[in-house]
């Protein structure tokens, strides 16, 4: 009887040790899954990071001054649209093309003349003394960007900006309402204050439109605190929106690319591309009415595409 | 079985679980892994982005870069328009001298037959966006939504409106759309949520009921702007010049040959006007200015 009890114990034992192997190991290969979980989500990370910055772009313009023109008066829609001047444009990346050694671009009149030649695709251009075989095929071109840019200037609103950090923030609120309101310093009835203690600003809106533009004429404006004056900076409230913003891949349907001149190095690339001009505006060429020819002989050139 | 067999089977138990649940995860782990190095693939040979993009026909019309002339964007549609409050006049004068010489008052003496008008008169400047710096980088909110058939036969509020119905579904895969948008060829539409936008991307097709069609449609990533710096200066309108203030005495029409009549008096500082616009009071205009070359 005690053996078999016994036998039982050590079995029962057995069984615990094993349970407590399997449990061991259990628990080493889920400790091993986890680490590897955790490293496959820091390799997906950094690999995000690095598709980010290298499918971003950065697009810096500096828009050239345009004189502007009165063209029309309407209605505004909202009062949005009253409460604000607003300044409105499109931009559209360049897509350029880096024309190598002995390529050049034709553009055509018709698409499909640039199509056809295209589908001619070799062509023997033989004019005077001048032998080539061109081949002529689609542009390859990258992709752009375009997008609507607005700003909004304020009628009704101002930053404020240096204002002294002396009080409490409902009393200095208070200080900025009193001192804005006053319409001999060019002021008039606030609507509100909202301000923010910790960055020394303030945004000022105004019932009425017209003050800003008296606060304004001056670069800065008198704050009344106790018995002293302290000048703050006064600056225009403005709303900056990018719309609509797209990128875009660039299709050539009228120009077309030639290829195979690298042997005419040393000649005038202004000479090559009126022969080539001249050659691929006849019809029996498989050519037709040309807009442009620009070649590239001895350096590449970066040709724009609009 | 005893109770510390029960246990440790319990335990066991949990820890199947556990490890099932930590196999699955890795099995996600390592699709989306292998998702992004396809990305990194695609992107690798030239500056593509590896998703569908509208294309636009461009044309090659002679312009090189010249030098180290850095390429620059093409702005178009340059508008600007500043609001006219009731009672006031935009005058525009062929002269810049004459602007010049009438704002050297800054209140003017209108003649009416039995009495006079005072007005005030104000330069005019026009806010003019000078620099624009925008960074663009994959949205976690917005996808773009393409593969519209040419002869789709719905105005543009309509398609944005359907659009908005199927995906803001959850059944449909979708969620709350806060933002769409009418791009060139494409849709854009912004969720509340990061996960509906990035699930949308993985499910990739879907079929819309579109104008009585079942319409294929793609979803894929949106590359989405940020403004990082813009500077506004200003441009003064040198001919021309605010009138504010005009009481409300007589007609549009009327007040408007009055003003005019003034304002092309020599004797008044005046000269001649190329044109006027007066907002009477209790309207509201909006004065439209564009670029002059078009």
């Amino acid at each position: 009887m005690a053996a078999g009890k016994d036998n039982e114990k050590q079995v029962l034992k057995d069984w615990q040790d094993e349970e407590f192997m399997k449990d061991e190991q259990n628990q080493k290969l889920i400790t091993e899954i986890a680490k590897e979980n955790i490293r496959l989500s820091q390799e997906i990370e950094n690999l995000e990071a690095e598709l980010q910055e290298t499918i971003s772009s950065q697009i810096k313009e500096d828009i050239p001054e345009t004189k502007m023109k009165f063209t029309s008066l309407e209605s505004p829609e909202n009062d949005s649209q009253f409460l604000n001047v607003s300044c409105s444009f499109q931009v559209m990346s360049p897509v350029p093309y880096e024309l190598q050694k002995g390529e050049a671009l034709i553009t055509f009149e018709k698409e499909e003349v640039a199509q056809n030649v295209i589908r001619i695709q070799n062509h023997h251009v033989q004019i005077n003394d001048v032998d080539l075989e061109v081949v002529a095929k689609p542009v390859p071109l990258k992709s752009g960007v375009s997008f609507q840019f607005h700003a909004e200037v304020s009628k009704i609103k101002i930053n404020v900006t240096e204002i002294p950090d002396e009080l409490p923030e409902s009393q200095m609120r208070d200080k900025l309402e009193l001192s804005f309101c006053k319409s001999r310093n060019g002021g008039g009835e606030v609507e509100c204050v909202e301000y923010d203690k910790q960055a020394r600003s303030a945004v000022i809106t105004f019932v009425e439109t017209g003050v800003v533009d008296n606060i304004l004429k001056m670069k800065d404006y008198p704050l009344y605190i106790n018995q002293n004056c302290h000048r703050v900076v006064v600056s225009p409230y403005i709303e900056t929106h990018v719309k609509k913003f797209q990128i875009f891949s660039g299709i050539s349907k009228r120009t077309v690319l030639l290829t195979g001149m690298e042997g005419l190095q040393m000649m005038d690339e202004e000479f090559i591309e009126d022969l080539v001009n001249i050659h691929f505006q006849r019809e029996k060429n498989g050519g037709g009415e040309v807009d442009v020819v620009k070649c590239s002989l001895g350096q590449p050139h970066i040709a724009y595409f609009q | 079985m005893s109770v510390t067999q029960d246990a440790v089977s319990e335990e066991a138990l949990f820890m199947e679980r556990h490890f099932h649940i930590l196999q699955e995860e890795q099995a996600r782990l390592k699709m989306r892994l292998q998702e992004l190095q396809q990305l990194k693939r695609e992107f690798g040979n030239y500056s593509q982005v590896p998703f569908p993009v509208p294309e636009v026909p461009l044309v090659f019309q002679g312009h090189i870069q010249q030098g180290k002339e850095v390429p620059r964007s093409l702005v178009s549609n340059l508008q600007i328009c500043y609001p006219l409050r009731g009672g006031s006049a935009l005058v525009t004068f062929d002269d810049p001298k004459v602007a010049k010489q009438v704002l050297q008052q800054k209140e003017h003496k209108i003649d009416l037959e039995e009495c006079h008008l005072r007005v005030q008169v104000q330069p005019l400047e026009l806010p003019v966006v000078t620099t624009i710096q925008v960074s663009s980088q994959i949205s976690r909110q917005r996808v773009l939504v393409s593969g519209f058939p040419a002869k789709l036969r719905l105005s543009e509020e309509e398609l944005l409106d359907k659009l908005e119905i199927f995906f803001g579904k959850t059944k449909n895969g979708g969620g709350d759309v806060e933002i769409r948008e009418m791009l060139h060829g494409a849709v854009m539409l912004g969720f509340a949520k990061d996960e509906v936008a990035q699930h949308l991307c993985q499910i990739g097709e879907f079929t819309v009921p579109l104008g009585g069609q079942q319409v294929p449609l793609k979803v894929s990533p949106y590359m989405s702007a940020e403004i990082q710096k813009a500077e506004i200066g200003s441009q003064p309108m040198s001919q021309s010049v605010l009138v504010l203030n005009i009481p409300d005495v007589l007609d549009g029409p009327e007040m408007h040959d009055i003003l005019e009549i003034h304002f092309q008096k020599p004797t008044r500082g005046g000269g001649e006007v190329e044109s006027l616009t007066f907002v009477p009071k209790g309207q509201r205009g909006l004065a439209v200015f564009t670029s002059e070359s078009g």
